[in-house]
């Protein structure tokens, strides 16, 4: 079984540990889920494992594969995607258009291929334009197809980053608070979308802070506090747990 | 080179760099607390190296032209703000920037076409450098630089003492301290504004006496002004005076071996080395240059 | 008249093609290039001295030209990519001042301050009006060919990932694209295509000096492509037109006022294009063709 482990993962700004030994391991085909206060470092240790910010200590793997000298755009290349906490969307560009910068393998993005082979060029943005329409339909967006996507409501731009990045062929998808400024309608169809996905193979590693619904999603759940793997193993379990409530609960 | 030419190179270095040290601040002052480099700075300094000139026309005093370019600078300085930089103030750096170049293509205009292109000159009595064991110090440098110094004394007085110049240090290193404390920060930038304004009107007026004044004077200060306020760190104050200093004397310095011209490209190419090896420059902590 | 025109005319398509690559680099791929007129100067003595010094016919120094003001543009792009907004347009501004001093201080090759007088025409049997039409008539030529392939480039996966990255280079990194080899050549081909109208100029005006490549005219083209609306190449052709329909229409204006000088009119001028940059980043960012976006 394919795995994504850290061993060790420290991020230090001189004395301050924002990341404290984080030793993890799961499999890339689960729906996990990482709960935490604010602060705690969730959003830190997706940035050291997508490659956006440097560990000062620690290893990562990914699939058998060495993660933590490889910067953020190989690491996407080796099937590793994310979505961001505030959306990244390209609001100067349709949905649509964000949507077909997602997909990998784009000989039209080569000058070369572009003016000297257009017939090729042509065929691959067929087939993309294919995809895109899937992804739209999947993800109940084409209605807004056209728009320019920095005017779509947050739940939509949430969408619409979980398909980009769909585009892009991953195997595992870390979603940093998909449910964030959604309304609960829309968290319902996106819960729905991440079960399907996941059972078409895609894994993913789930920041929220909703409680309910990411309890009714992840197989597991992690707890970070201060830095710091507070606790990982069911959901109910680790929702029980005294100690979790003490750390996570009171903040919330 | 024997060792009287160097010290000679150094100290005329010494002279230009402080000359840049004004407009290096006030460019550094400026992006702390509005967060973008202000391209309308080395106008600025011609519009006070105007006033400073008109002023000694009339009152034939030397003080009170460094005032009379204080004054300009600064009332120049706050009608680029009003009319021109509050409204945009929140918007992207390249507004802003593209902003003040029109802001700076304004002024030199207004100036080219009131007092023309001749250059002009302070009527000043030539004073020959004393010649100390092959040193050459010529006293109105001398001068010129004990009133460099003394504004930037004052200006780090300001700085670091009161209140209002603490305020200012601190909104620059975090902008969101106004919402959360109280600063009205309205209220500095209007000081912080006439501040810089006064010192390119002071440093235009010096510029002014030291050569020649014409409307495009500002713009030969503007990219050195930059260089040094990089060099020395965007946002900090010691710095961009360190910066201004450190340019002067490396530039003066190198001129035996690369020449006049392409001592004014060492200064551009010092700054490229310092970005890319250093990009906070010297004297600030890292934070996001990239 | 006709003299006069086509003078016009070349000014303006020249101002097109110097549009195109600022906009290509700005407006599509969102770097602040405040160098432009480093490299305009690059091909205008490249073309220049490959014709005179090297004796070559004036058709092979225009991709001369074009090759060394891309070339040029390649160390700028390492430098680039690792710059914010505001360090990047100081450090282009530089590079552009180090271009001109260099052209300057070498004068074993460029002459310096006295500059390159006497570039042959393009078609130096004609007569000189003859020779301008001609001029005219290639560069034309030589805009709508580029013309065409902006649009190639623009309009394609190409175009549209360079866009992405001026929206949002972070999220283009977590796509699995690397920005940086897309920057570079963006540099590179804006800096040809600015190298081309810098060819075009030499031959067009027989005389050049480093005094003709200051930065002032690198605004000028900013004002243009944000008048016209950026990531347009209906904006930057429209832009262009406007530029210089602002000029000479400041220069016309100095017929009424009696007593103005050549310095007086360029004072003027500086300070039409100045008001007119800050009322345009004010009140219509997206210019006079651009979309309202979404921000």
């Amino acid at each position: 079984m394919s795995m994504l482990t850290t061993t060790g993962l420290d991020l230090a700004y001189g004395d301050f540990k924002v990341l404290n030994g984080v030793t993890m391991e799961m499999s890339l085909s689960g729906l996990h889920g990482m709960i935490g206060p604010n602060g705690a470092g969730k959003s830190t240790l997706f940035a050291v494992l997508s490659g956006f910010s440097r560990q000062t200590a620690g290893k990562v793997n990914f699939a058998g594969t060495a993660f933590e000298q490889l910067s953020a755009v190989e690491r996407a290349r080796h099937g590793f995607g994310r979505t961001f906490q505030v959306p990244r969307e390209f609001k100067h560009l349709s949905v649509r258009e964000n949507l077909k910068v997602g997909a990998r393998h784009q000989p039209g993005e080569s000058l070369i291929k572009l003016l000297l082979a257009p017939g090729e060029v042509r065929r691959a943005e067929a087939a993309i334009s294919e995809r895109v329409e899937h992804t739209l339909d999947f993800l109940k967006l084409r209605a807004v197809a056209d728009n320019l996507a920095g005017g779509l409501s947050g739940g939509q731009k949430k969408l619409l980053e979980l398909g980009r990045v769909l585009m892009s062929d991953p195997k595992f998808i870390l979603l940093d608070e998909p449910y964030a400024g959604v309304n609960p309608v829309l968290i319902e169809e996106i819960s729905a979308r991440i079960s399907e996905l996941n059972q078409q193979g895609i894994g993913f590693l789930i920041i929220e802070h909703n409680l309910e619904a990411l309890n009714r999603l992840v197989d597991d759940l992690y707890v970070m506090d201060r830095g710091t793997l507070l606790a990982h193993g069911k959901p109910d379990e680790v929702l029980a747990d005294a100690g979790v409530r003490a750390a996570y609960m009171g903040s919330h | 080179m024997t060792f009287a030419d160097f010290l000679n190179l150094a100290l005329n270095g010494l002279v230009e760099g402080l000359l840049i040290a004004l407009p290096a601040l006030a460019v550094t002052l400026v992006h702390g607390l509005a967060r973008f480099p202000n391209a309308a700075t080395g106008d600025v300094v011609a519009a006070g190296g105007f006033g400073g000139y008109f002023t000694f026309n009339v009152t034939g005093s030397l003080l009170l032209a460094g005032l009379g370019g204080a004054l300009v600078g600064a009332l120049v300085s706050l009608a680029a703000y009003y009319l021109a930089f509050k409204a945009i103030m929140r918007r992207s750096v390249i507004t802003l920037l593209l902003t003040s170049i029109g802001v700076g293509f304004f002024i030199r205009s207004v100036l080219g076409m009131s007092f023309g292109h001749e250059l002009k000159m302070f009527s000043l009595p030539l004073t020959r450098a004393i010649n100390f064991h092959g040193v050459l110090i010529n006293p109105t440098d001398v001068q010129l630089a004990g009133v460099i110094v003394a504004v930037l004394a004052a200006v780090f007085v300001m700085l670091y003492v009161a209140p209002v110049g603490r305020m200012m240090r601190a909104l620059a290193d975090d902008p969101d301290l106004g919402r959360v404390s109280g600063i009205r920060k309205e209220r500095v930038m209007v000081v912080m504004w006439s501040v810089t304004g006064a010192v390119c009107g002071i440093a235009g007026t010096v510029l002014g006496m030291r050569t020649t004044l014409a409307p495009e004077m500002g713009w030969t200060m503007l990219l050195p002004a930059f260089a040094a306020a990089v060099i020395g760190g965007l946002g900090n104050p010691v710095g961009a005076v360190a910066g201004a200093i450190l340019l002067g004397v490396v530039q003066e310095l190198s001129t035996p071996y690369v020449g006049f011209v392409y001592k004014i490209a060492l200064g551009y190419v010092v700054m490229l080395l310092v970005l890319l090896v250093r990009p906070q420059g010297l004297f600030n902590r890292p934070q996001g240059v990239r | 008249m006709v003299s006069y025109l086509a003078t016009i005319l070349i000014i303006m398509v020249i101002y097109i093609l110097l549009a195109f690559s600022l906009d290509l680099q700005y407006g599509f791929t969102g770097l602040i290039n405040f160098g432009l007129v480093g490299f305009f100067g690059v091909g205008a003595y490249t073309s220049a001295l490959v014709t005179m010094n090297l004796g070559l016919p004036a058709w092979l120094s225009f991709p001369a030209a074009m090759l060394v003001a891309g070339l040029l543009s390649w160390p700028l792009g390492r430098i680039a990519l690792r710059l914010r907004d505001d360090y990047l347009a100081i450090v282009t501004l530089g590079f552009s001042e180090i271009i001109r001093l260099v052209i300057v201080k070498e004068d074993w090759l460029t002459h310096g301050v006295q500059g390159i007088s006497g570039i042959p025409r393009l078609w130096p049997n004609w007569s000189s009006s003859a020779s301008e039409l001609f001029l005219l008539c290639a560069l034309i030529t030589a805009a709508a060919l580029t013309t065409l392939v902006m649009r190639r480039i623009t309009q394609s996966p190409y175009g549209r990932t360079i866009q992405a990255i001026r929206d949002d280079e972070v999220a283009v990194i977590a796509l699995g694209k690397d920005p940086s080899i897309f920057k570079t050549q963006v540099l590179v081909i804006g800096g040809a295509i600015a190298g081309l109208a810098g060819a075009f100029y030499a031959h067009y005006i027989t005389y050049i000096v480093p005094d003709q490549f200051v930065p002032i005219t690198t605004f000028y083209i900013w004002m243009a492509i944000i008048m016209g609306g950026v990531a347009r190449l209906l904006g930057s052709i429209s832009g262009a037109v406007l530029l210089v329909f602002l000029l000479e229409g400041t220069r016309f204006l100095r017929g009424y006022i009696p007593g103005v000088t050549d310095a007086g009119m360029a004072s003027f001028q500086l300070g039409v294009i100045g008001v007119l940059l800050i009322l345009f980043m004010r009140w219509r960012p997206q210019g006079l063709f651009g979309k309202r976006s979404a921000t």
